[in-house]
């Protein structure tokens, strides 16, 4: 009969697994905690400053206006854009209707008025002194979404690597109701 | 020679070292953990969108501060949580001026500036306008009109960043 092998040489290897239930534990409480503080949709915000009302007084203390203004507007209608400056009125591509017509699937075409008004800021830089500002005007039954997205079409351009600023100083103007 | 286990050992198989494998649940967990990670902000929400209503989407980067806060959504004007007027008489409306409006801010403006008297805690006059982006227009020449005769003349509109 043969020797029973010694215990000491044949124990069987202890697993080297490390104890992963305290890091489960903490990934528990984690993930929750994170994920109700987490915030997925990014809020941002537009300013539009108007001029407090001030009083006809005041009004005729105001220096008279001495320097060349652009006075560029972007009118939005329910057939498109027109453009508009102190100077002229932009003429759409066939010399009548709005400058920049909307798209044949009825959408408003951002990316063209974002170039015409490149184009603009380009022409006007240093011959005029509001080159920053822009007058939005809005039939009364536009959306809110593309006033919103006429502002950003008329914040900055983006040219292949940078973004150059537009018009950034929006004002929103009336509309006869 | 190996040692021969007796007949009744024989097909004893050892139940004491089964284990569960958490190898890919913490290589996902881990992952997960880092997502969150990185979308975490310390910020916070300082300004929260009311229901009832979609923002519309902007590229504009500019962070929202805390100010007074009106919102109009598809039924109701909402200022401070409080509503004012269906959004339909204010479409109905002929006037420029809403009257019901104006003087709900301008009680909050008396309010800032008394505030502003008593504790040097600056009026800034600054509102947060969130508007569903369904809204036409001219309702929201109407607020604009009202908020700027109201003593309120910093707007800002909330809008949803985009992703770009």
């Amino acid at each position: 009969m043969a020797f029973r092998p010694s215990q000491r040489t044949l124990r069987p290897k202890q697993d080297a697994d490390p104890d992963l239930t305290p890091i489960m534990n903490l990934m528990v409480v984690l993930i929750p905690l994170l994920l109700t503080s987490a915030q997925f949709i990014k809020l941002g915000m537009i300013e539009i400053n108007l001029p407090p009302a001030i009083s006809a007084d005041a009004m005729l203390n105001m220096p008279k206006e001495t320097e060349k203004k652009l006075d560029l507007s972007v009118t939005i209608t329910d057939e498109g854009f027109y453009l508009a400056s102190s100077l002229a009125v932009a003429r759409g591509r066939s010399g009548q209707g709005p400058t920049i017509p909307k798209l044949d699937t009825g959408e408003y075409d951002f990316a063209e008025l974002n170039k015409n008004l490149y184009k603009i800021k380009k022409k006007a830089t240093g011959v005029f002194k509001d080159v920053d500002q822009v007058i939005i005007v809005a039939e009364p039954e536009i959306e809110y979404q593309t006033v919103v997205s006429t502002m950003d079409a008329a914040r900055a351009y983006m040219s292949d690597q940078e973004k150059l600023p537009l018009f950034p100083t929006v004002s929103l103007s009336a509309t006869v109701m | 020679m190996a040692f021969i286990p007796t007949r009744s050992k024989r097909h004893i198989t050892d139940p004491g070292s089964l284990k569960l494998n958490l190898n890919s649940m913490m290589d996902m967990f881990t992952i997960i953990l880092l997502f969150l990670l990185k979308v975490y902000s310390t910020e916070g929400h300082l300004v929260n969108p009311s229901d009832d209503l979609t923002l519309p989407n902007s590229t504009m980067e500019k962070v929202p501060e805390m100010s007074l806060d009106l919102a109009i959504s598809k039924d109701w004007l909402i200022l401070n949580d409080k509503p004012v007027m269906k959004v339909n008489d204010l479409l109905a409306s002929q006037q420029f001026i809403i009257p019901a409006l104006q003087n709900e801010l301008l009680r909050y403006a008396n309010e800032a500036e008394k505030m502003q008297e008593k504790y040097g805690q600056r009026f800034s006059g600054s509102i947060t306008i969130q508007g569903d982006k369904e809204l036409p227009y001219r309702a929201l020449v109407k607020v604009m009109a009202t908020c700027g005769r109201s003593k309120y003349p910093n707007m800002r509109f909330l809008v949803y960043q985009n992703e770009s």
